[in-house]
Formats: C-alpha cells, structure tokens, sequence
C-alpha cells in the first residue's frame, strides 16, 4: 500500500466474510474486497492479484517447479479435509432470496464490460465451454480437463469476438476456435493452428458462495442456460 | 463511656461520587471489549452501522481500556480504608474486570481458533504431499509460481508472503 508493506492478521468477521487488520497501522479491511473500512488506512483499496482456484494436479502439470505451501506441523492436524461440504451446512445470516439460487450455491463470479454475473457451478458443463456476453465483453467459461477447475477468460482474438468449442474425439483437453480453427489449452493459449502464439485475455474469476457475491456485487445478474 | 470515634471521618456521601464514577468507568471498560465482541461475533448479522461502531470502538479499546483501568486504580486507593469490607470485594471486582477488558482488548481472540503463519515456507511441486485432486490457490509472477493448498488456507484464512519481490497476502 502506498510502497509500504502491510501484514495481515485475520481480526473478525462481517456476515461470513472476514476481516483482516493490518499490523501496521491497525486498518481494517474487507476480505473480499481489499478494501480499508475502519481505522488510518480507511478509503484505500488493495490492488488485487490475479490468482487461480484449481486442482494441485493440473497446478502440477502446468508450473512443475512451483512452489507449494508447506503446512504449518503445529497446526497440520487441525486442517479439515472437508472444509466446504462442512462449511456448505453452515446457517448464513444474510440472504437474497428471488434468485433461484441458494445462499450456499457456490457461483463462479465475473466482472467485465461493466457489469457482474454469478455462474453457478452448476450450470458449468465440463463438456463444453459457457460462452456469454457481458455488456460489451465476449465472455468465455471453460471446466478445466480435471472437470474441477474452472477459469474465465475475454473471447476475441485480436479485437474479433470469436466462439470456442471443445475439441471432441481425442483424450487431451483442447478448445477449437471458430475463427481459425486452432488449438488452445486451459491457460487459453492457442498451441497448433494459425494462432498458435496467442494467448487470450484472462477475466478474474471468484468462486464464491451465492450470498456474499450477491452483498459485495449489489447489481449481479445470474447466468442462465 | 465516651461514644467511640471512628478513626477516620466516615462520610458515606463524600464516598458515594467516586464510587459512582468507578461504576461507570467499570462498565465503559467493558464496553470497549464487549461491544465490538459482541457485534462482530460469527453466525449472526452484522448491520453497516453496528460494524462502522464495533471497528472504532475496537481500534480505540487498547489505549482507552488502559486509562480506564487506571482511573479505577486511583479511585479503589482512594476509597479503599474508608469503606466496609464487601464494598472493598466489589472494588476488586471492577478492578479485574476492567483489567481483564484491557487484556482482551489487546489479544486477537480469532487467532486462537485459527491460527496465523508466521514464516510461510515452501515445498517443491514434485515433493508437495497433496492429492492432484485437492484444490489450491495458484498466483504466478513471471515465472515465480506458488500454490497455497485450500486445506490449509481454509484454517489459516490468511498468508502474508512474497513472491517475486512482490508482498501479497492470500486470502481464503
């Protein structure tokens, strides 16, 4: 923040979302959001970094010499194997009823062309890719080869919308483009073909639950198929 | 028989002031513990306005739970040899709790139940001891990849680190 590093300590909890304080100037900041709401800091935003929710396999396959969070000994024992089907039957204590969704389903949540909207995982097929449009923004959903990992990315390919498919009749995870007709891999690069080379514009994609995308993203709409 | 003189001039009004003010510095001390406690409790509803309050209050607890406790101290010198003995417990009495709200005002109660990392360190990929099914949160700067298993960050909630030159803190 401002060329200054802050440490954050987890400080509380506001409707399910946590809220974590800053050692050094005592702030306090939104979880989801990164923002500052109380204290020195408050007003400031966090600059958000772009990060990846998927399986330690495909992770693997594509960075082999990352490196990977080594569990704490002290605490390993207390780590929960079934953090989210436990955490699924937790009661919420704010919801938003009207939507055909629960508060607990979880939704991939994306911004772009000035707008939100909540995909629930659900409606995902592994099959093929969700092809949509936000606002001006083609957007493109693609379920990962682990059937798991789901990542978002803008569907043009130099300033051309284009629509994607999955390539069928073979064991790798391909997406064909409709344009050109070449090969793309999940981190939506174009490996064979005329575009080979490319890579298409990644979309931050928030797996959240239903009710906490809803409360910070007052205006979402909901994807439906 | 003279009538016995008590030692010190026994004014029950003259006592009743201080004791009022200690009163209500007791309960202030506490509220700088409980109102935020209370508030910003999980599993219950926390309305725009009771967190803007529950923050301050908070954020002002350490400092204001001190001086607090101070003026009670002052106050329980003051009184303590003019009054009976079970006033004297109730003056003990304000005076724990008072200094139990300064002590808890300082201490982040959330960490008890989940514990902070206080040196993230790192295995390779290949030696990693995870299932390929398990999920993680993965951040890439360059070629500086780094994944943080669901699992534990699902406990610790939150991981300052640095990848890269790069301070980010993961969240969960």
């Amino acid at each position: 923040m401002s060329g200054r590093t802050l440490r954050f300590r987890l400080a509380g909890i506001n409707n399910q979302n946590f809220l974590m304080r800053d050692e050094e100037t005592g702030t306090w900041w939104q979880q989801v959001s990164g923002k500052a709401i109380s204290g020195p800091l408050k007003g400031q935003t966090l600059e958000p970094v772009s990060s990846d929710e998927l399986t330690f396999g495909l992770w693997k396959q594509e960075s082999p010499a990352g490196q990977v969070l080594a569990p704490v000994p002290a605490y390993e024992k207390k780590y929960e194997d079934n953090w989210e089907p436990e955490v699924q039957k937790l009661p919420t204590v704010i919801d938003f009823p009207g939507s055909g969704l629960e508060s607990r389903d979880v939704v991939i949540g994306i911004e772009a062309g000035g707008q939100s909207r909540a995909y629930p995982l659900a409606a995902l097929s592994a099959q093929a890719p969700t092809q949509d449009r936000l606002g001006p923004a083609p957007v493109l959903l693609a379920m990962g080869p682990d059937g798991k990992s789901v990542r978002a990315f803008l569907s043009r390919i130099d300033g051309a919308d284009v629509q994607f498919f999955r390539k069928s009749g073979t064991s790798d995870w391909m997406l064909i483009d409709a344009a050109s007709a070449s090969e793309w891999n999940f981190q939506g690069c174009a490996v064979a073909g005329p575009a080979t080379g490319k890579c298409l514009q990644r979309l931050t994609a928030l797996k959240d639950y239903w009710f906490d995308w809803r409360n910070y993203h007052p205006d979402t709409s909901v994807y439906r198929h | 028989m003279n009538p016995t003189i008590p030692a010190r001039p026994h004014n029950g009004r003259s006592n009743l002031l201080p004791g009022l003010v200690f009163a209500v510095l007791v309960l202030t001390g506490l509220g700088f513990f409980f109102i935020p406690a209370v508030v910003i409790r999980p599993f219950s509803y926390q309305s725009p306005r009771a967190l803007t309050l529950a923050m301050a209050v908070g954020q002002q607890a350490p400092l204001w739970t001190v001086v607090i406790a101070g003026l009670c101290l002052v106050l329980t010198l003051l009184l303590w040899r003019r009054i009976s003995n079970w006033k004297k417990a109730l003056l003990v009495l304000g005076m724990v709790l008072v200094s139990a709200s300064a002590a808890m005002s300082r201490v982040d109660y959330f960490e008890w139940m989940f514990h902070p990392v206080a040196a993230p360190g790192f295995t390779s990929a290949e030696q990693a001891k995870l299932d390929a099914a398990q999920m993680v949160m993965a951040v890439r700067f360059g070629t500086d990849a780094r994944a943080y298993p669901i699992r534990a960050m699902a406990y610790h909630h939150v991981v300052n680190d640095v990848v890269a030159g790069v301070p980010i803190a993961v969240t969960y």
